[in-house]
């Protein structure tokens, strides 16, 4: 059975900042604090479609190998799957999108993720990608941009 | 051919939201520019190919529109314009209502696409953009945010 993880939020900051910020699949440590180290495998660029990061969940959490599969600079997505990590998932298949919201001039981001759980505690896991990871990466960009504007 | 794309977040669930939007009777009910509208042939406002009949408030013109898509599962609606008193044509529209899960709100969107048989074409866009998709939301948004 697929479990489907789907997050999405409204982020106060215009939609070309907020993807400017997210494009990088070599960056997310940078922004998001779940993450540590980072690199794209075989130095390719982080831009090149079918590139493969190679970062890892801080606090020794493991490393995690995801593959890149589309990325978007239209439509504002990127599109990834996982290769290996520590994870009990198969099939892990997750994209990030954002919407212009022309009143107000912010950011709609709808983080959608489609898995097989192999093992193990099912709410927990998507809890822990649900909330931990894209829910508070919508959290850590709102405050990122609120502390630009001060 | 012209385009206009227009999207808000109503501060409402998305059920709710799409509720409002989905009876394709019911401009009224929420359009603070749409006078009165009844479905043709008597037909149930949720049957796809149904065409709406409806008159704008500022000058009684009458607008034929048919429904072309209805998604409950993706919560959009398509429809073109059969008569209009717009110097439109070729319009096709859509509105999708995504859930923000964040705050159970809404973001709402609505687009179209057409060609302008006359006059400037940006004046077009900003009319329908703004006096229609724009004039919606917020009317929505009155409608039903929370208090």
């Amino acid at each position: 059975m697929t479990t489907r993880i789907c997050i999405s939020a409204v982020i106060d900051a215009p939609i070309d900042k907020v993807w400017a910020k997210v494009r990088d699949f070599n960056n997310l440590p940078e922004w998001h604090p779940k993450f540590s180290r980072s690199h794209i495998e075989g130095g390719l660029p982080s831009d090149q479609v079918g590139c493969v990061r190679n970062f890892d969940i801080a606090a020794g959490g493991g490393t995690i190998r995801e593959r890149l599969l589309a990325l978007s600079d239209t439509e504002h997505y990127f599109r990834y799957c996982i290769l290996t990590s520590p994870l009990p998932v198969r099939d892990y298949v997750a994209q990030l999108t954002l919407y212009p919201v022309t009143m107000g001039n912010k950011t709609f981001g709808i983080w959608i993720a489609e898995c097989q759980v192999t093992h193990g505690d099912e709410a927990g896991l998507v809890d822990a990608v649900g909330n931990g990871t894209f829910g508070k990466a919508f959290e850590v960009l709102n405050e990122f941009f609120a502390r630009q504007r001060h | 051919m012209a385009s206009v794309y227009r999207s808000a977040v109503i501060d409402a669930p998305a059920a709710k939201v799409w509720a409002l939007v989905r009876d394709f009777n019911g401009l009224p009910k929420w359009h603070p520019a749409i006078g009165k509208s009844a479905i043709e042939g008597g037909l149930p406002g949720d049957r796809v190919g149904c065409v709406r009949r409806f008159t704008l408030k500022k000058d009684g013109g009458l607008l034929r529109e048919k429904l072309l898509t209805l998604s409950d599962s993706a919560r959009e609606l398509t429809y073109n314009i059969l008569v209009s008193p717009m110097p439109v044509a070729n319009y096709v529209a859509t509105m999708r209502v995504t859930p923000v899960t964040v705050g159970n709100r809404s973001f709402a969107e609505w687009w179209a696409e057409f060609d302008v048989t006359s006059g400037p074409e940006h004046v077009q866009v900003s009319d329908i953009g703004d006096n229609v998709f724009v004039a919606g939301f917020a009317a929505m948004n009155r409608k039903l945010a929370r208090k």
